[in-house]
């Protein structure tokens, strides 16, 4: 076969000039797309599984975001302006494939930055961010140690913001002295039960029962509901629970006659809860994530732009699919262009030092600090105030931002106690 | 603690019921066609979205969408009994590889057609039984019960009382005999899948206002019909349905007095000890195992 393509003219010197012009040929898109003014980003987190509802309304978010500041002039690095695109790869919440999305999006798509929902899929990812430098974010803090020096946590300090619910609710409902929780037992269950019981204790709420974990592969929750109702519990606190869980969850609470508090870090899709169980019994329900139409997401702290029209844009593509994460993503955007831009780079080791400089950087809600030192072992992730919200009357309404630094100065302690009950410190984890 | 063990019944009950109904289907295809369907727990997502068009879009009676659920099941089970199984009759293991396949294709048209959100399915009836206060049923899972029971109960009547049940029968004991004796292994198989893949649909369909409906919920469906076949013992029906209530009951009870995540390994460790002491399983028999 060799000698065929021999004879028809395929010598050294055809192969060397053929090589080069294919060499340079491969090469002009990339520098096309330089040219052109693109920075790509990465995107990797679950499009679906389970966990989909905390990974696909975040890439809708982006794509909103993305058209928002293409329409406004795109990225400006130096005397350059650039589009900004998503290539996102879904890894299903697996650390495996959140691995190979991961080696993707990095050598095959050129990106310059990659967002990810974090947890389980962090692991797989760890040993590709040490390799290649490559500056990652996460919405749990929980996956920082001091061995995570290219992973931030810059939109979400989960679990920590939960203790801003107990707090309020300790505040404003003195009367509510005793509570039961359940939670799933994964790596965003287990933070978040230690996070929620230093909460309870700090407010002087007595835990009437240990925390009971379930499985994640859980469907049926009547049993988990019985037990929990089972001490007679003024406060029901459903902890990190997906929405797959807190809805059935909260109807099983319906069915069985609770009429007491639920405290959740979530709520998403609130409306179709109220619509299985109803007004009244919803009425008072305590979560951590607002709508972005509410009045109080126009006060001067809040640094998210135009959150009403992003919100009003987000429900016109994407009916009745708001939930905790549709604007967080888009919010560490924000952060890594303000970052970039000072910069004047979007490589990942400038970005990170121009987005740390002077230790405080501008979350979407208020103005925070890079933290996490006592807890995560490195002061990866932006910290300030947190919404506590609550239905009222079918709606969410963000009752007060409340400060996580100032319940940490008084009560660290005991979160890091609890945390290390649970084996969550940085040092604990495997 | 009386209340709580009452209320307890009531739970174990219920998930006795959707258990049985899809551990019975998974068995019957088993034993007249010697495949493991891995795509059952797939049966019963699809079994759930049928309500979620129906009856969550359309607006259509409940029970009329858990009907046509079954019956779009049952026919989901023909084609893959035309498709998948009977070209590879002879081969399970090619049979068992392509119920993977078609596990993926059924979850990626959900996918495809509902997106990977979970739905939400208005309540059927908000009403409750409450015997006091701490004793409730719900009377939405009521209805999973007595269907449960009906179906079964029909399902026995017709393997136990019909010729095509007991062409059935025969077919599960002795393919080869039963040719001999004139019974048609094709419609028997397609019997079988329809009934098997029906009972899966129906059992998503009825549950379906009462869990999350998303694609990949088959997946915690399967392990447990997997469970509580091999501890019925594999190809018995009998079997399968005293297991799923024993897994129920055991599953139920430790989850409410204990914990949820010991309440799974109890079930796989009386799985374990069933394989130990009785390989078989409690009413399966040597040549079936």
């Amino acid at each position: 076969m060799f000698t065929k393509i021999h004879r028809a003219g395929f010598n050294r010197r055809f192969f060397l000039k053929t090589s080069a012009l294919g060499t340079i040929a491969a090469g002009l898109p990339r520098a096309a797309a330089a040219a052109g003014g693109t920075i790509k980003i990465g995107f990797l987190a679950p499009l679906t599984g389970p966990v989909a509802a905390w990974g696909k309304p975040g890439l809708d978010g982006c794509q909103i975001w993305a058209e928002r500041i293409n329409a406004a002039g795109g990225i400006k690095l130096g005397d350059e302006s650039f589009d900004v695109e998503f290539v996102s790869y879904d890894n299903e919440y697996d650390p495996a494939k959140a691995r190979t999305g991961a080696t993707k999006l990095i050598r095959e798509d050129g990106v310059s930055f990659i967002m990810m929902l974090g947890g389980d899929t962090w692991p797989g990812v760890q040993p590709v961010a040490e390799k290649t430098g490559m500056l990652f974010s996460t919405l749990l803090p929980s996956d920082l140690s001091p061995d995570t020096t290219t992973l931030i946590a810059p939109a979400e300090v989960h679990p920590i913001y939960n203790v801003t619910g107990v707090e309020w609710l300790a505040e404003n409902k003195p009367d509510l002295k005793t509570a039961v929780m359940c939670a799933q037992d994964d790596a965003l269950g287990l933070p978040s039960v230690a996070t929620y019981l230093a909460a309870f204790e700090a407010a002087g709420i007595e835990m009437l029962d240990e925390p009971l974990l379930f499985d994640p592969a859980t469907t049926d929750f009547a049993p988990v509901v019985t037990r929990l109702l089972a001490k007679n519990p003024q406060i029901v606190c459903l902890d990190t629970c997906y929405s797959d869980y807190v809805h059935p969850i909260a109807e099983q609470l319906f069915q069985q006659g609770f009429k007491g508090q639920i405290i959740s870090c979530t709520a998403d899709f609130y409306d179709q809860m109220i619509a299985k169980t109803s007004k009244e019994f919803m009425e008072g329900f305590i979560f951590q994530f607002p709508d972005f139409d509410d009045p109080a997401m126009n006060a001067d702290n809040v640094n998210f732009d135009d959150p009403n029209g992003f919100y009003a844009e987000y429900n016109k593509r994407h009916p009745g699919e708001w939930g905790a994460v549709s604007w967080e993503y888009a919010s560490i955007m924000d952060l890594w262009k303000a970052g970039a831009e000072k910069a004047g780079s979007a490589e990942p080791e400038a970005v990170l030092a121009a987005m740390q400089e002077g230790g405080k950087g501008k979350h979407a809600f208020g103005d925070a600090d890079w933290w996490g030192e006592e807890l995560f072992g490195i002061s990866n992730a932006l910290v300030g105030a947190w919404p506590v919200v609550a239905i009222e009357d079918g709606k969410a309404v963000i009752k007060e931002f409340r400060s996580i630094p100032d319940w940490y100065t008084k009560h660290g302690e005991l979160l890091r106690k609890h945390m290390s009950d649970y084996g969550q410190m940085f040092d604990q984890r495997g | 603690m009386l209340e709580i063990l009452a209320q307890t019944g009531f739970n174990a009950l219920y998930a006795a019921s959707y258990i049985s109904l899809v551990a019975v289907g998974l068995v019957l295809i088993f034993g007249v066609m010697g495949v493991v369907n891995f795509a059952h727990g797939e049966l019963f997502m699809a079994g759930a979205y049928a309500v979620v068009a129906l009856y969550a879009d359309l607006h259509m009676p409940f029970l009329v969408a858990v009907g046509i659920g079954l019956a779009f099941v049952g026919l989901l089970g023909l084609l893959m009994e035309r498709a998948l199984f009977r070209p590879l009759r002879d081969n399970p293991l090619g049979g068992l590889v392509a119920s993977i396949g078609f596990l993926m294709i059924l979850q990626s048209l959900a996918v495809m057609g509902f997106g990977v959100r979970m739905e939400h399915i208005p309540p059927v009836t908000q009403d409750v039984i409450a015997f006091s206060e701490k004793v409730r049923l719900p009377v939405a899972r009521l209805y999973v019960i007595i269907a449960a029971v009906v179906l079964l109960s029909a399902l026995w009547f017709f393997l136990k009382r019909t010729r095509f049940g007991w062409a059935l029968r025969a077919s599960a004991q002795d393919p080869e005999a039963a040719a001999l004796q004139g019974i048609s292994i094709n419609q028997t198989a397609r019997i079988a899948m329809f009934i098997g893949a029906g009972l899966a649909g129906v059992a998503g369909a009825l549950t379906a206002p009462l869990v999350s409906v998303n694609p990949f919920m088959g997946h915690s469906v399967i392990i447990t019909a997997f469970i509580v076949i091999i501890v019925g013992g594999v190809g018995s029906l009998e079997g399968a349905i005293i297991a799923s209530v024993a897994y129920a009951f055991i599953h139920t009870v430790v989850t409410t007095f204990w914990d949820g995540v010991l309440a799974d390994i109890v079930g796989l460790m009386l799985m374990l000890i069933v394989l130990i002491v009785r390989p078989t399983g409690l009413m399966g028999s040597a040549d079936r195992a």
